[in-house]
């Protein structure tokens, strides 16, 4: 499939994530654009995030984005149509302090992404909104948590870890006063 | 130009420069970062650039000003910090430029001298 403009962020990271991995690339999408296929769109991001798991140079990459449409300007690779940019940060694929992370292969579309769980990319928003105060984090935390069956004890026990039980309770609370909004919504229609 | 007898393990001597001011100091930017390492500031906001290119510092905007921070999403942000608080202790010429950093608040129009 070609990209447009009016291409989604998860065909992006879809058509991304399998020429790589025809290239011999293993990457993992992580991040925002993450959190925005679990949050179904509730969280936007313009930026798509891969964590390279095995040696991979820097023409290689060019040299199998380029045939998808994408040029590499710095380091991010942009494409002539889609909105979106793509990054490599640095690894590892790591949530705060935790690395061990087990990434899973979610068909997203047409496409099959390896990508953070449900519960590891609200995890990955909320280290976000732990060590930054990053609000609109802890809303893309939310909204994720909200659209999947994400493992409370999971993030309970990081964020002991993190340091930051307190902040936990605090988005618990935000998921829990969601959750009444909706439901009130869902009443008076 | 290099000092003799100070060690570099973060790749450039303005590099482990700038996090071990960032471990002593929490945060900064990189005009305040040039004054306490007297470094030029061209060659901090190069080492700034390749730090968070790395993952180990990252930035958030205040007004016009980039203040920077050791990540600390960084997978081994704790190990790191006591590491470069450790290479610190024996710098006593870094923690009494740090020392001398104003931090707390100035009330505004307070005059600085008589």
């Amino acid at each position: 499939m070609s990209l447009t403009k009016r291409s989604s962020i998860s065909d992006v990271a879809g058509v991304v994530s399998e020429a790589l991995e025809r290239a011999g690339i293993r990457t993992v999408l992580s991040g925002g654009a993450c959190a925005s296929i679990h949050s179904q769109g509730a969280y936007q991001s313009v930026d798509i995030d891969f964590i390279v798991q095995s040696a991979a140079t820097r023409p290689a990459i060019e040299r199998t984005l380029a045939p998808e449409g994408f040029h590499r300007r710095g380091d991010q690779y942009f494409h002539d149509l889609a909105p979106y940019y793509i990054e490599f940060p640095p690894g590892p694929v790591a949530i705060g302090s935790d690395y061990s992370i087990a990434p899973i292969v979610q068909k997203v579309g047409a496409y099959h992404i390896r990508m953070l769980s449900a519960t590891d990319s609200c995890r990955d928003r909320l280290a976000a909104a732990f060590h930054w105060r990053d609000a609109a984090a802890l809303r893309a935390a939310v909204e994720i948590a909200l659209r999947n069956d994400v493992n409370f004890q999971t993030i309970k026990k990081w964020s002991e870890s993190e340091r930051s039980l307190d902040k936990y309770e605090a988005f618990l609370e935000e998921v829990e006063k969601s959750k009444r909004r909706r439901r009130a919504r869902g009443r008076t229609r | 130009m290099k000092l003799v007898g100070r060690s570099s393990p973060f790749g450039g001597e303005t590099r482990t420069r700038v996090l071990l001011a960032l471990a002593l100091l929490g945060e900064s930017y990189p005009r305040e970062l040039s004054r306490l390492l007297g470094k030029p500031l061209n060659g901090i906001q190069q080492a700034i650039r390749s730090l968070e290119k790395d993952g180990l510092i990252g930035g958030r905007s205040m007004g016009r000003t980039r203040l920077f921070r050791l990540e600390p999403r960084y997978f081994a942000a704790r190990e790191l910090e006591a590491y470069l608080k450790r290479l610190a202790d024996p710098d006593d010429d870094l923690r009494d430029r740090v020392a001398t950093l104003r931090r707390r608040p100035r009330r505004t129009g307070k005059p600085l001298t008589l």
